[in-house]
This record gives structure tokens, C-alpha cells and sequence, in this order.
């Protein structure tokens, strides 16, 4: 073989390359980085890392404040209610991996003008991060059972519910997800109602029920996260619901729709820190669905949820 | 030929790979996360950003793995790969950069701001060690990024020699059970997160080509491991012969020969014939597989150098290898089976005028 022959070739670093190795790496170089730009175009597109959670901006809210089973505030709704619920209920938790703050908390049973961030997935809310001032409970309204005695008004009669004008819907398709200047006041005064009673206990009984779902906390999921559920979110969501974040229990029913239940013990407490080990697993909860207003608790001993 | 570690050595050919290499990588970053923000505007739902950031380093880290791991046994299978061997350590130390990247991040969306320290978060936020579907993944990133910090810190030459290459080898073999850890990282983690199928073809992809392309080289290896091995039995004076004619080797190049169990490299230059031990004092390179550059011997892996007659570096460098006696019986080649200590002079054979050619 003819020692000068490209078969020859002998490739130092420190040394000019052979023109055999310089043309194969002129080759080579060029493949390598149009395989690194495939797999960077395509991942993405495989990774679940959209859904329809969704950070709604910062919106004002007023109404009762209640503890439990976990901190959410009821809110009056605005339109005709004849035929559906009066009120929404907002979940509440703190902006970092905490349970909404105690000087929020200690506002329990009364009014309040709450200002937070919104983030839902579908029929479900939570409000973060949220501040909060008692302001007086608006006239005509009647409180009944609040779960903190601080501001106890005397119970009276349950009347069907009204229209109220309230502040602004989250529930509203409100397109412009991320307007991080959404510092909207409370919409319209409200008009003077004749006369509503909220009562934060008095829930319908759906039944009981054998629900298979996941565990996840209720913030992570509707949006601050994604995907926020599963085995990578696992640990981030054990974190959340230990601070104090309200689990949430996410069954799917036959039509592939999401249902969102939350999770109160048998004396409805919240459950925290007895789910801990389930959060993200495939789990089987037996018990008693309960609605108050547009939200869902189902109600069991926390000791009784079993893993798939 | 080691120069010294003081520093690490800087060379043209180093920094353009240098350049090369962060490039690929600044791109797939860029890309990944451009990707994501218009898959997500296109839907009208942004993902979360530090999330997005996190698949995006912890992928290219498992990518360029698949690169690192597919080096060696394509060099073997083709000399041209040659050129991305000799730098594959910087490889290595950005990849763990990579790593490392994800790791950070992924404490901090994760774990931090909670009611934990964010490192006792990572190990007991999950403690399903004997569930195996439900096993802490995060625990196999852990111990892999462990390896590969080890590696990393360990990758100078100065620890290689400190070390010795059979430690030092040994040490960085823990990439492949970094890579099997990866793999369960991965495969616990997110395929059990991102349940497109196409994510696992992908990663079962990977595999298959990091086991396949060693599964052929050492095919390969074995084939000419059979084909090297010396034909006879030491005679009474020790020699052994070696089944290679002077006309075999071409020259300034060597045939590789297996002799009692060891690897003998024997050279054709000047007209003469020399052996040496095949195996590289830096980090175990096949010498046979090299040329006589400037009257040295020359490592194809990273270009160290010895002399034929001796074994020895040229000052001012200090490896040395093991040395053989050679004769010859016409074209016939004879080594002697016990070798000389690294570094004794032999006189190499002189091949006859009648068989040059
Ligand atoms: S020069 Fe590195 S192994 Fe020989």
C-alpha cells in the first residue's frame, strides 16, 4: 500500500487533519447537528407540557370566607340564578408550596374583598396568593352557620337564593389569559339584593359513590404547572399539600370529562396530611359526594382510600 | 507524551471542537424552548416556562449521553471517528454541566418553597423504594449525576495519572451504569409522566443503538482478537510464532498480535521490525492501531508517542511501555512471549533486502 495513499491517514489533534478525516467530518458535523435540531423541533411535541390550565391574572372577589374543609371563599353570582347554584366557590392557597395565609385565615366567617391571582382548568378555580380584608357583610345578606365565630350573624330563615351582582366571573371565557394588569376593581356596586342566606355547611348529598381518580394539589394542576400531575409532579405535589394546599381529588368520568372533588374527613376536616403517601397514584375512594354550590367534596376516612 | 498537567492543553483542533460542541448544544436548548412557546401559543395555553427549561437541559444531557457513549465503538468500527475521541472529556464535563442544569432546576420548581429544605424534599418526598412502578426516580438521576460529577472532576489527565490508568479507567467505566440509571430515570419518570408512546419509542431507540453499536464493536474486537493470535507455542528459546509475515504489515504501521493472553503491537519501519506492548500507557489506547509518526510510535486515541527500540516517550516525557524480543525466520515473525520491563532497549529486527516489499 502506498504509505501516502488517504487509506493511510493518520489523524493527530495537535497535527494538520488528513484531508480523508477532514472530509468525513465535513460530513459528519453537518448530520450531527441536523439530528440535534430533529430531536429539539420534535420532543416537545411528545412531552405533555400544554393543557387547559391556565394562569387567569389577578382579579378581585367578595364574599364569605370559610376554613373548612378547606379555605375557600363563597362568592354570590351575578345573573339569574333561579336554576343553578347562587354562589362559586374559589379554593384558596398561598403563592408558594403553603396553604393560604393565616392572616387570610383568621378573616374566617366573615366578608371579605380578596384580591388574588386565578388559575383554573376547566370547572375548577383556586385563587393564590390572595390578600384579603373583612369589609361589612353587603345588606340583605344573611349568614348562617359560619365555621368561625368571629362575625356570627344570627341565623335566619333559608330563603331561595337571588341575583346578585358580583364582582367580575372567572368563569367567563376570558380569553386573554395572562393580562398581568387584570388589578380589576369589583365590577358594578352591588345592587342591593332583597335577601340571600349563606349557609357554608349546607351541602346537597349526591350520594355514595366508588370514585377512582388521582390525588393532586389544587394548584399545580390547574395550571401553575404542567403537566402538575403524575410521577415527575409526585413529589412537588406531596410538597404542596403538606404546606397546606387543598388536595384535589381528579376523576374521569365515561365521556373523558375531568370532575374535581375536594377531600374532607369524616368530621370535615381537610385531609391533608393523611393523603401524602397516595398523591399522584392511581387510588379508589368510597364515599359520600357532596355539592355545596358549584363545588365537590366527597367526604370518607382518609384511612379508607386504597391505591389501585 | 504527556505535557505536563498544569493546565489543561488548548490547541486549535480542541477549541473548534470546543466551539462546535456549545453550539450544538445552545442550539437544541433554543430550539426545545421555541418549540414549547409556539406549540403552546398556536394553542393559546403558554407553558410553564421553568418547566419547559427543565426537559429541555435534562434531554439535551440524555442526548448528548447517547453521542458520548456511541464515540468509542464507532472509532472502533471506523478510524475516521477518530477526531471526536480525543475531546470527548469536554463532552463529558458539559454534559454534567447539562445535568447539573436540570438538577437545579428541577429542585427549585420542585422542591424548593415548600415547608422542606429542598434537598430532603428530593430524597423523602417519594421513599416507594421497594414499589417499582412507583419508585423514586429522581433517586436514579441522583446517583447518575453523582457518577458523572465524579468523572467530571476526575477527567484531568492529572488525575489519570495520579489515579493510574487502570483506576482512573476503571472509575470512568461508571458511565454505563450512570447511563443504565439514566434510563430508569427516564423510563420511571417521564414516559410514566408524558404517556406518548412515541417518548418511549424514543428512548427504547437510544438503546438500542448505545447496546448495538458496542454489541458490533465488540464483535468486531472478537473477530480480531481470533484472527491476532499467535500461531505457535514458545519454543525452547521462548520465541513464539506469531503467524505474521514481514509482507503483512505495511509500513510504519503495526499488526496486532495475541501472544499468551497480551497484546503485542509489531511495528514495520525503516526496514526493520519492532514489539511493544499494544497497550497505551495514557489511557489504554491500542498502539498497534497507530503509525510511526516521526520515528515514533503514535496513539491514534489522543497521540502519544514512543520509541519502536525502546518503549520510552521522548524526553521530555516519561511513559513508557513494554518491550519484546523480535526475530526473524525469513518472512516469518517470532516474539518472545515474556516481555522486557516498559521501557529496556531491544534491538529491533532487521528485515533481510530479499523480503522488503
Ligand atoms: S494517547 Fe490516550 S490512550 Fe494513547
Amino acid at each position: 500500500m502506498n504509505p501516502d495513499s488517504p487509506r493511510d491517514d493518520f489523524y493527530r489533534h495537535y497535527a494538520p487533519m488528513p484531508k480523508s478525516y477532514r472530509r468525513f467530518l465535513l460530513v459528519l458535523i453537518p448530520i450531527l447537528f441536523l439530528g440535534i435540531l430533529a430531536i429539539a423541533a420534535f420532543l416537545p411535541n411528545i412531552h405533555s407540557q400544554l393543557n387547559t390550565g391556565k394562569i387567569q391574572g389577578r382579579q378581585t372577589f367578595e364574599g364569605l370566607l370559610v376554613a373548612e374543609p378547606v379555605p375557600h371563599i363563597i362568592v354570590p353570582r351575578p345573573g339569574n340564578t333561579e336554576n343553578g347554584d347562587g354562589f362559586s366557590r374559589y379554593v384558596l392557597s398561598a403563592g408558594n408550596k403553603a396553604g393560604v395565609s393565616q392572616k387570610v385565615l383568621d378573616l374566617a366567617g366573615q366578608w371579605v374583598s380578596m384580591k388574588g391571582l386565578v388559575v383554573s382548568r376547566n370547572q375548577y378555580s383556586m385563587v393564590v396568593g390572595p390578600t384579603a380584608e373583612a369589609i361589612a357583610t353587603p345588606e340583605g345578606v344573611t349568614i348562617v352557620n359560619p365555621t368561625d365565630s368571629t362575625d356570627n350573624t344570627s341565623p335566619s330563615e333559608p330563603e331561595p337564593t337571588e341575583a346578585i351582582a358580583s364582582p367580575e366571573d372567572v368563569e367567563s371565557d376570558s380569553t386573554d389569559a395572562t393580562s398581568p394588569s387584570d388589578d380589576s376593581e369589583p365590577a358594578e356596586a352591588i345592587e342591593t339584593p332583597k335577601s340571600i342566606t349563606i349557609d357554608p355547611t349546607a351541602g346537597i348529598s349526591l350520594g355514595e359513590f366508588e370514585l377512582e381518580g388521582e390525588i393532586l394539589d389544587g394548584k399545580c394542576y390547574p395550571g401553575v404547572m404542567k403537566p402538575g400531575r403524575g410521577k415527575v409532579h409526585r413529589a412537588c405535589a406531596i410538597r404542596c399539600i403538606s404546606g397546606g394546599i387543598p388536595a384535589v381529588f381528579i376523576v374521569q368520568n365515561d365521556r373523558g370529562e375531568s370532575l374535581y372533588f375536594l377531600l374532607e374527613d369524616t368530621e370535615g376536616k381537610a385531609v391533608n396530611d393523611r393523603v401524602l403517601p397516595l398523591v399522584g397514584d392511581r387510588i379508589k375512594i368510597s364515599g359520600e359526594v357532596m355539592q355545596y354550590d358549584d363545588m365537590l367534596v366527597v367526604k370518607a376516612d382518609p384511612d379508607t382510600y386504597a391505591r389501585m | 507524551m504527556s505535557v505536563g498537567y498544569k493546565s489543561i492543553q488548548w490547541t486549535k483542533t480542541k477549541l473548534i471542537y470546543d466551539v462546535i460542541l456549545i453550539a450544538a448544544i445552545a442550539l437544541y436548548v433554543y430550539l426545545f424552548i421555541t418549540v414549547s412557546a409556539k406549540l403552546g401559543a398556536e394553542m393559546n395555553i403558554p407553558p410553564v416556562g421553568n418547566a419547559v427549561r427543565i426537559r429541555a437541559y435534562g434531554s439535551a444531557a440524555f442526548v448528548l449521553l447517547h453521542v458520548i457513549l456511541s464515540i468509542g465503538p464507532l472509532c472502533r468500527l471506523n478510524d475516521k471517528f477518530l477526531p471526536l475521541l480525543f475531546n470527548r472529556r469536554h463532552m463529558g464535563v458539559t454534559m454534567f454541566v447539562l445535568a447539573s442544569i436540570h438538577a437545579a432546576k428541577t429542585l427549585n420548581l420542585y422542591h424548593a418553597a415548600g415547608n422542606l429544605d429542598p434537598i430532603v424534599s428530593l430524597f423523602v418526598g417519594n421513599t416507594e423504594y421497594f414499589n417499582l412502578a412507583a419508585f423514586p426516580f429522581e433517586t436514579c438521576g441522583i446517583v447518575a449525576l453523582l457518577i458523572f460529577f465524579m468523572m467530571a472532576a476526575t477527567s484531568h489527565d492529572f488525575w489519570l495519572t495520579n489515579l493510574t490508568a487502570p483506576i482512573w479507567k476503571a472509575l470512568h467505566m461508571g458511565v454505563y451504569a450512570a447511563y443504565a440509571l439514566l434510563v430508569g430515570h427516564v423510563t420511571l419518570g417521564a414516559l410514566q409522566s408524558h404517556r406518548d408512546p412515541l417518548l418511549t419509542v424514543a428512548v427504547g431507540i437510544g438503546m438500542v443503538w448505545v447496546v448495538g453499536l458496542h454489541l458490533a464493536a465488540a464483535l468486531q474486537e472478537a473477530k480480531l482478537d481470533r484472527q491476532s493470535l499467535a500461531v505457535g507455542d514458545a519454543d525452547a528459546t521462548g520465541f513464539v510464532e506469531t503467524g505474521v509475515t514481514v509482507g503483512d504489515i505495511v509500513e510504519n504501521r503495526a499488526k496486532i498480535v495475541t501472544i499468551s493472553g497480551e497484546r503485542v503491537a509489531i511495528f514495520k519501519y525503516d526496514g526493520k521490525i519492532a514489539a511493544v506492548s499494544n497497550v497505551c500507557q495514557h489511557q489504554n489506547g491500542p498502539l498497534g492501531e497507530g503509525k510511526i509518526v516521526d520515528g515514533c510510535i503514535t496513539c491514534p486515541w489522543h497521540g502519544y508517542q514512543y520509541l519502536p527500540e525502546n518503549g520510552a516517550s521522548p524526553p521530555p516525557f516519561t511513559e513508557k511501555i513494554p518491550t519484546f524480543d523480535v526475530r526473524l525466520e525469513g518472512d516469518r515473525i517470532f516474539v518472545k512471549a515474556i516481555p522486557h520491563p516498559a521501557g529496556t532497549t531491544v534491538e529491533p529486527a532487521q528485515i533481510p533486502q530479499s523480503s522488503v516489499g
